[in-house]
């Protein structure tokens, strides 16, 4: 499969809309293997989520090796946090498995990953 | 909820808040109250933060398919307005949204939810918000109630068939509205009544904001409480609130003043010892930390404005007469005279009255009461062309005096027609028995920077007979808490005093300078403590509420016996009432000599001769320490 993410954001002021992520048109950058994808307040980031004060300007990263899919917290002042069920939130520390259609969070906003298609 | 911008959570937290409405009957059905599910709704979400990061309130991207959704449905059912089926529907069927997930968390039934919104016939009440307002019989219905006020009445009761305005509550001399009102149900069934409040948004917000800070945690167990948000309508300046009574149905609460005319001045004295004082007293009044205070910082706020200027527009200035700024200088204030061109730095504004075309400014520093210290009124100004807002420290604005504090207590004293000389320094009474008194108006100044000892409590800060309301048994109620603040114990005794002198004392009496003197004799004898004179028995029964407050004054002096902290208390709280036109004449009159006698004993008492720490004592540097 080639190297696509998408993802919605779920809250704040953006609530509803899609990103897209595609290693062809220059996004994200290999480490070790990984096509890394990330987040943060800073216009650097590949998803950059500017009206949200709590989000810290490197805050996370998303690590893609086939359908393999991990999410890093790159020390943040607020947090990244997974949802496990839907009334249980577990935060990051350092790396954790998270799957498509799953939610998480960095700082106050909610994001999902699209399954692939 | 600080979010700068319109989500579905917002959407549906509104449709929760629609009192008998569709979402709100669905979720009770299933077991869940709404403040439950738009709590669950609210944690998830998380604030947002105190900047702004965009401007205006823009909808979000899924609140904008959920409205082209619900848009669509109204339109499918032939009508152009949205309803609110069609928007929980709406929500319902795109799904995905938070609101959505979190109602799906706590284990509703969305399917079957979104079967209802289709299909439930909705509530006839409230698709049409319209109250009916009543007036019990005797209400002057006209006189009282404009359209504005009508149309508070109706957000705040939203939900209720009608209400009944049973009684207006006589407040002090402002301009606040309040009301008892029953609100009754659609099914006839009629709630508990409820005191409300009219008044500008600024004392309106004000006031909720105090009663969180300052008064909800060491509220007796039964009394008035502030249960819900003030209401305030964009498109009015007036706002509103009510205070729930604990009370049995049928009985209403009423105001001091109009309880006393039942109860009697003896049993007055009784309940403000053994009710007020007994209940509100251990979280209020008897917290006495010690406080040793320079008079101005707490009491400077009571009289007339320092300086009325009439603005000169920037630029126009030229060169000033005198420069004021924060923090004041006392020899500086003296100085300034009729006429002067005045240049103020620092001072902060309190007020903004559109119609007037005026501001009110302040030092803006120190505690609540310093901070409105120094109250200069500024006039003509274009407030089209200068936008202030309160709070705001004003670097520079100039202009001419057009009234000083003294003229205008000069003023007030004037029109009462006094048999004595106002410029003098001494009031002569003959009758009924000669007495040489101060003149309050050329010594109240020197007053002002006296150090106090006293003791600071939780006060009321505008403890007068209409604020405090007498519910079933007897039960005590403060409302209004505009004011309320830790500042100094016996303000709200001195204040009291006042208000039961003229409301309860002057219209026993009389409204004659000779009336005046003679309850002069009556606090005379009180102030000593020796036995009442005889002159009338009925102004002897009349006294018996000040002696409930001397009393509990007594019990609150920082020092047992020194009355000192209370005479000056009295004395400004006096020429305060001086000035209010509200007050009748007789009631003015007795306020000038009130602030004499006062005065009188402090000058006469045993401890100013002595320069000690512990006592009070006059002033004697010029230049004033800044206020902390």
């Amino acid at each position: 499969m080639g190297e696509e993410l998408s993802i919605t954001i779920m809250s704040g002021v953006d609530d509803g809309s899609l990103l897209r992520c595609s290693a062809a048109q220059g996004d994200g950058q290999k480490i070790a293997g990984y096509w890394v994808i990330s987040i943060g307040r800073q216009d650097n980031n590949d998803i950059c989520l500017n009206n949200d004060t709590f989000v810290s300007r490197h805050h996370a990263r998303i690590h893609v090796k086939d359908d393999q899919l991990l999410l890093e917290d790159r020390d943040s002042t607020n947090g990244t946090y997974i949802e496990i069920t839907p009334r249980d939130d577990v935060q990051v520390i350092e790396k954790a498995p998270i799957k498509p259609g799953q939610l998480f969070r960095v700082g106050r906003t909610w994001l999902r990953i699209e399954p692939f298609e | 909820m600080r979010h700068y911008y319109i989500g579905v959570e917002h959407l549906f937290i509104a449709l929760l808040d629609i009192r008998g409405g569709l979402t709100r009957s669905i979720l009770e059905e299933q077991g869940l109250t709404p403040d439950y599910v738009s709590d669950a709704i609210r944690r998830k979400i998380g604030k947002g933060s105190q900047r702004r990061l965009w401007a205006g309130t823009p909808s979000t991207p899924r609140a904008n398919v959920i409205l082209d959704i619900a848009n669509d449905l109204a339109l499918e059912d032939g009508r152009t307005e949205v309803n609110e089926r069609d928007l929980l529907t709406a929500i319902i069927e795109e799904g995905d949204s938070m609101p959505v997930r979190t109602l799906k968390a706590l284990g509703v039934d969305t399917a079957h939810m979104h079967r209802m919104a289709r299909t439930r016939a909705i509530n006839r009440s409230t698709q049409q918000p319209y109250i009916a307002v009543d007036f019990a019989p005797g209400m002057n219905q006209t006189a009282t109630l404009t359209d504005e006020h009508l149309l508070i009445l109706r957000r705040m009761f939203n939900g209720h068939a009608r209400i009944r305005v049973e009684r207006q509550l006589m407040g002090g001399f402002t301009q606040a509205l309040v009301l008892v009102v029953t609100p009754i149900n659609a099914d006839g069934r009629e709630d508990a009544a409820v005191v409300v409040k009219i008044d500008d948004t600024d004392h309106i917000l004000d006031e909720a904001q105090r009663y969180e800070t300052h008064v909800k945690g060491i509220l007796p167990p039964l009394t008035a409480r502030l249960e819900e948000r003030p209401v305030v309508p964009e498109i009015s300046n007036l706002a509103g609130l009510h205070y729930t009574l604990v009370s049995k149905p049928g009985v209403q609460p009423q105001d001091l003043r109009a309880a006393a005319a039942e109860m009697g001045a003896d049993r007055v004295g009784y309940w403000l010892r053994q009710q007020l004082y007994a209940q509100f007293g251990r979280t209020w009044w008897q917290q006495r930390r010690p406080f040793r205070f320079q008079v101005w910082t707490e009491y400077d706020w009571l009289l007339p404005p320092v300086l009325t200027l009439q603005h000169i527009p920037e630029g126009e200035a030229g060169a000033a007469d005198h420069v004021l700024r924060v923090p004041v200088s006392r020899a500086r204030l003296h100085q300034i005279e009729h006429g002067d061109t005045v240049i103020l730095e620092n001072f902060t504004v309190q007020r903004i009255n559109p119609e007037r075309g005026s501001i009110q400014l302040a030092t803006g520093r120190g505690n609540e009461a310093t901070r409105r210290a120094y109250q200069v009124d500024v006039k003509n100004i274009d407030l089209n062309a200068t936008l202030h807002y309160r709070g705001e420290v004003i670097e520079q604005i100039a202009g001419r005096v057009w009234q000083t504090r003294q003229e205008i207590l000069m003023n007030a004293a004037a029109i009462l027609e006094p048999p004595f000389d106002l410029n003098s320094g001494e009031i002569h009474i003959d009758s009924p028995q000669p007495r040489t008194l101060p003149n309050p108006l050329l010594i109240y100044d020197e007053l002002l920077y006296y150090h106090v000892n006293g003791s600071t409590s939780k006060i009321h800060g505008d403890l007068h007979l209409g604020n405090i309301l007498v519910g079933p048994n007897d039960t005590p109620f403060l409302i209004d808490f505009e004011h309320t603040r830790d500042g100094h114990t016996l303000f709200d005794w001195a204040s009291l005093e006042i208000s039961l002198l003229n409301e309860l004392i002057v219209p026993a009496v009389g409204s004659s300078w000779e009336d005046a003197c003679t309850i002069v004799e009556y606090l005379a004898a009180l102030n000593a403590q020796s036995p009442l004179p005889r002159i009338d028995p009925e102004i002897t029964l009349a006294c018996a509420p000040l002696i409930a407050v001397r009393d509990i004054v007594q019990e609150s002096l920082a020092n047992a016996g020194y009355w000192d902290e209370y005479y000056i208390a009295l004395a400004l709280c006096a020429l305060r009432a001086l000035c209010w036109e509200t007050v009748p004449i007789g009631g003015r009159r007795l306020m000038l000599l009130v602030a004499a006698l006062a005065i009188n004993e402090l000058l006469s008492g045993p401890d100013t001769q002595a320069g000690s720490e512990d006592k009070t004592t006059p002033d004697d540097s010029t230049e004033l320490p800044p206020p902390s």
